[in-house]
């Protein structure tokens, strides 16, 4: 059955049962992915999946129920199921089924090139190639992926909501593998776009250069130093750190940012926005996992917190309209909040080698390993392994690894001494959100190593 | 879930451009999750999870697809593009299924999908309160109860027929102690592949006291100092630091393309002659276990290193291929939208030679972690962290204050001859473990150890 005929008898079974206030949400996508190991294409893969989520509003409480499965029982069960679902919950008056009036930001259907499964290969191929061909130390095991991803969304609800959306990107990444006497190491680096922008030889090479800087790494001595985050790392810290700027978060006690709104929480220096429609990004989102119109937003503002991330239920709490953040993870998910296009803007520093330079002497840090672990979003607190290179005299040195670097998330926004120029956004992990930025500089950082 | 007939039918137009295995898995996966915070039952996630993944092999080369729907025309179509993707020449083959039961290990006394919400609400607020109501300081809980209830079907262009119901209950408390501005959590998050009977066993009020007690600890406890020190590993979820520095690292996925620190090592003393580690899929009731893997293949007992000498790698068909090994019955994938590969079970190392006392005793200064939170590993360099959840300093062979924020860091290849001592305590613990074939239940567990000298990351 397809997803328009099972629309209609989830929402014809919701109406039988006298339900006044529900919604449905659905999410499909197509993916075609080719991978490479060694010189061949050792892996194809194709997909076809959707599913999709039912909410309803009963005795004042939200419930929900999600299904891959339409057919008539399953439209049936997703009502039952739900209003069941509902009835246990203890959470009365912050329920919301949203209503029609937002003016949605106009995206342009993505008009990107849909690449054949041979263009794909070809492509994971050439990347392969030129891996090996970039540096005599590549070596089997090396290998490249190519993913197109096509998925849609839709969203309708009781009240007259009928939203769709579309996105397509491709991606392709390098792993190559370098070997050094009896040491192994591993690079990576991964471009997402549409297809004819993917140049196969910069993909191959900059994973290449991951893997083959590391090569005479060695660790440093324990003690405190200025270190320099690459953009990289940024991106990485933002997103490890994200709850920290949820509403829902604050409002649990779980975030030192609860009613902290106008104040100073990070240095002059910092600025951080969310932007759904940023130029940069393949993700241009125009309503979020509630119906409601997404739109612009500082968040932190020359170091003065301009707001926390919000969804309908924590705006109604805090008298406030919605951000448009209320975002769903999965289809099955419940409403949490997430940004869309999350950056640290650029911060007039100027170029990578300019912020070497504003360094003078420390730590370019360009990898950070283990934040589901060892870095809590709750208290601001990381210990992290990390890798990079000394900066000795405003220059880039040798490569530096198996060292950890530690700190605490709230006081690091406080010492961020200067934000460079040399701004990125990174393609999403998972979900919607893309987070990004330039590097920074924070001097004295505790890292532990030899 | 699918007939006999179409399977066959599937499988066989999977074959049609030359392939010479095909595979289809068939999945219906229920998940019921009820989650609590701010002293309410805040949310239930319900979800079905329901498609088909199917595969093809022509020698070592791999065709994937997956589908959603499980319409005849669509599941055919799907076979279809798998095969044209191949592209050889048809081989006309056919296919007879012939059913295999394997039995069941893992009885289940008490199916959650049958029981009311409002037993399980009063299951998972026992916890929740414990926890709240364990000290003033505790100044948020969050606390959930997932269920899951799996029901996997296996067929293949052998003739192979095969399914598998596995259920598995867990129940996770967060427990956030404040003063001061200050806020630091404790956790604790038993499971198994088994029923509501879980309960009976481990009382949700001591999961919610432990996390309760974890969190004031380290609210107490003051900044570790970095540098490399001598490390005494509890046992339970210590495990995962053979999980990680050592685990990933035996998986065929990293084997058989030569990215692994182990490769062509077998047969050779990759570890402490005191060490001997196991991967054992059989154990009855136990998280990581099960009664066939994700290609049908039924689960083993694997010596992975005895007495320091590498015994096992764990292996999946297709890499077995590559490998020129057998499966050890270790494929696994989170579902049927994932492409399966070689993955632990309850990987965990045996009881050793030493006392625990002597092991505490041993240590000048160092660090005792007692509870670990996780990590992750590069199989190929072997560089692994994870963070200590709850460590505490050792001074002249006794345990002292309470630290807060270590983490460890080594290579994979270094830790394991490091581990010098080991006790006899032996206990295992509960993960989610993450990788290319997607997250899946892990169990990992030791005795308590003692690593020589390791990096410890502090402030």
């Amino acid at each position: 059955m397809k997803y328009t005929e099972f629309k209609e008898l989830v929402m014809a079974a919701a109406a039988a049962k006298g339900l006044t206030e529900y919604e449905l949400y659905a999410e499909e996508s197509d993916n075609i992915s080719a991978e490479t190991l060694n010189h061949e294409i050792s892996a194809f893969s194709s997909s076809s999946v959707t599913g999709a989520c039912f909410r309803c509003v009963s005795q004042g409480k939200i419930g929900y129920a999600s299904t891959e499965l339409y057919d008539a029982s399953e439209a049936q069960r997703l009502v039952d199921d739900a209003v069941e679902n509902a009835a246990i919950l203890e959470t009365e008056g912050e329920a919301f089924i949203h209503a029609p009036g937002d003016e949605y930001t106009k995206v342009e259907e993505p008009t990107v090139t849909v690449p054949s499964a041979s263009e794909l290969k070809d492509l994971a191929l050439k990347i392969v190639e030129a891996s090996y061909a970039a540096d005599e130390r590549i070596i089997d095991g090396t290998q490249s992926n190519t993913r197109f991803k096509l998925s849609r969304t839709y969203l309708s609800n009781s009240k007259g909501l009928d939203l769709a959306r579309t996105s397509a990107f491709t991606s392709a990444g390098s792993y190559p593998i370098a070997k050094d006497g009896e040491e192994m190491f591993s690079g990576f680096y991964s471009k997402a776009g549409d297809y004819p922008e993917l140049d196969p030889l910069s993909i191959a090479q900059k994973g290449v250069e991951d893997a083959v800087s590391q090569i005479g790494a060695s660790s440093v001595p324990t003690g405190t130093y200025d270190v320099m985050f690459s953009n990289h790392v940024t991106s990485m810290l933002l997103s490890c750190f994200l709850s920290i700027f949820s509403a829902e978060s604050a409002q649990k006690g779980m975030s030192r940012f609860a009613g902290k709104e106008g104040e100073m929480v990070a240095a002059p220096c910092v600025t951080l926005t969310d932007d759904p429609f940023c130029e940069e990004s393949l993700n241009k989102i125009p309503f979020d996992g509630e119906g409601v119109a997404t739109r612009y937003k500082d968040v932190v503002k020359d170091g003065k917190l301009v707001t926390l991330l919000h969804n309908l239920t924590t705006a109604h709490k805090a008298g406030i309209p919605s951000t448009g953040n209320g975002v769903k993870a999965g289809y099955a998910s419940q409403v949490s909040i997430q940004p869309y296009n999350f950056y640290l803007a650029k911060g007039g520093g100027g170029t990578t080698e300019e912020m070497y330079a504003h360094l003078n002497d420390g730590l370019y840090i360009t990898e950070l390993n283990g934040m589901h672990a060892g870095a809590s979003p709750v208290t601001g607190d990381f210990s992290l392994a990390s890798a990079g290179f000394l900066v000795k005299d405003g220059k880039k040195g040798g490569p530096v690894k198996n060292f950890t670097v530690s700190g605490n998330f709230y006081q690091l926004l406080k010492d961020i001494a200067l934000v460079g120029d040399d701004w990125e956004l990174r393609p999403p992990m998972r979900g919607v959100s893309c987070y990004g930025g330039p590097s920074f500089i924070v001097k004295g950082m505790s890292i532990g190593g030899k | 879930m699918i007939s006999k007939t179409l399977l066959t039918r599937v499988l066989e137009k999977a074959l049609s451009t030359g392939a010479d295995f095909a595979e289809v898995y068939v999945e219906h996966t229920n998940e019921h999750n009820i989650a609590m915070i701010d002293n309410k039952v805040d949310s239930i996630t319900d979800q079905l999870i329901s498609g088909v993944g199917m595969r093809i092999f022509l020698g070592t080369r791999c065709v994937t697809a997956s589908c959603t729907s499980l319409d005849e025309d669509d599941l055919i179509a799907c076979a279809g593009r798998m095969a044209d993707a191949l592209g050889g020449v048809p081989a006309n083959k056919t296919v007879r299924l012939q059913e295999r039961l394997f039995g069941d290990i893992h009885p289940i006394r008490i199916v959650p999908q049958d029981t009311a919400n409002s037993v399980k609400v009063d299951l998972l607020k026992e916890g929740y309160f414990a926890a709240k109501n364990y000290h003033q300081d505790i100044s948020q809980v969050r606390a959930n109860l997932l269920e899951v209830d799996h029901q996997i079907l296996i067929a293949n262009s052998d003739g192979l027929y095969a399914q598998d119901r596995q259920i598995r209950t867990r129940m996770t408390v967060n427990a956030f102690a404040s003063k001061n501005g200050e806020t630091q959590s404790g956790s604790c998050s038993p499971g198994r592949r088994m029923g509501l009977e879980l309960f009976d066993m481990i009382s949700p009020k001591s999961i919610g006291e432990e996390a309760a007690r974890q969190a004031l600890v380290m609210l107490s406890a003051g900044y570790i100092k970095a540098g490399r020190m001598p490390v005494a590993i509890e046992n339970g979820f210590g495990g995962v630091i053979f999980h990680e520095a050592c685990g990933h690292s035996l998986e065929a996925s990293s084997i058989a393309p030569g990215q692994s620190q182990f490769c062509g090592k077998l047969g050779q003393q990759i570890a402490n002659p005191k060490l001997t580690a196991l991967d054992d899929g059989t154990i009855p009731n136990a998280w990581g276990s099960m009664n066939i893997d994700d290609e049908g293949t039924p689960a083993q007992r694997k010596v992975l290193i005895e007495n320091g000498i590498l015994k096992s790698y764990m292996v999946d068909k297709l890499n077995g291929r590559r490998m020129g090994m057998e499966s050890t019955g270790s494929s696994r994938r989170q579902s049927y939208l994932f492409d399966p590969t070689s993955r632990m079970t309850n990987t965990f190392i045996a009881n050793g030679p030493d006392r625990n006392e002597d092991i505490i005793s041993s240590i000048e200064y160092g660090l005792y972690a007692k509870a670990m939170g996780g990590g992750s590993v590069n199989p190929v360099t072997g560089a692994f962290n994870f963070s200590v959840r709850e460590g505490y300093i050792i001074r002249n062979g006794k345990i002292c204050e309470p630290v807060r924020g270590a983490s460890l860091i080594g290579k994979g290849s270094e830790i394991i001859m490091d581990i010098d001592m080991i006790g006899n305590n032996l206990d295992t613990a509960q993960g989610m473990c993450g990788s290319s074939s997607g997250s899946i239940p892990t169990e990992v567990g030791q005795p308590l150890i003692r690593v020589a000298s390791i990096t410890v990351g502090g402030r």
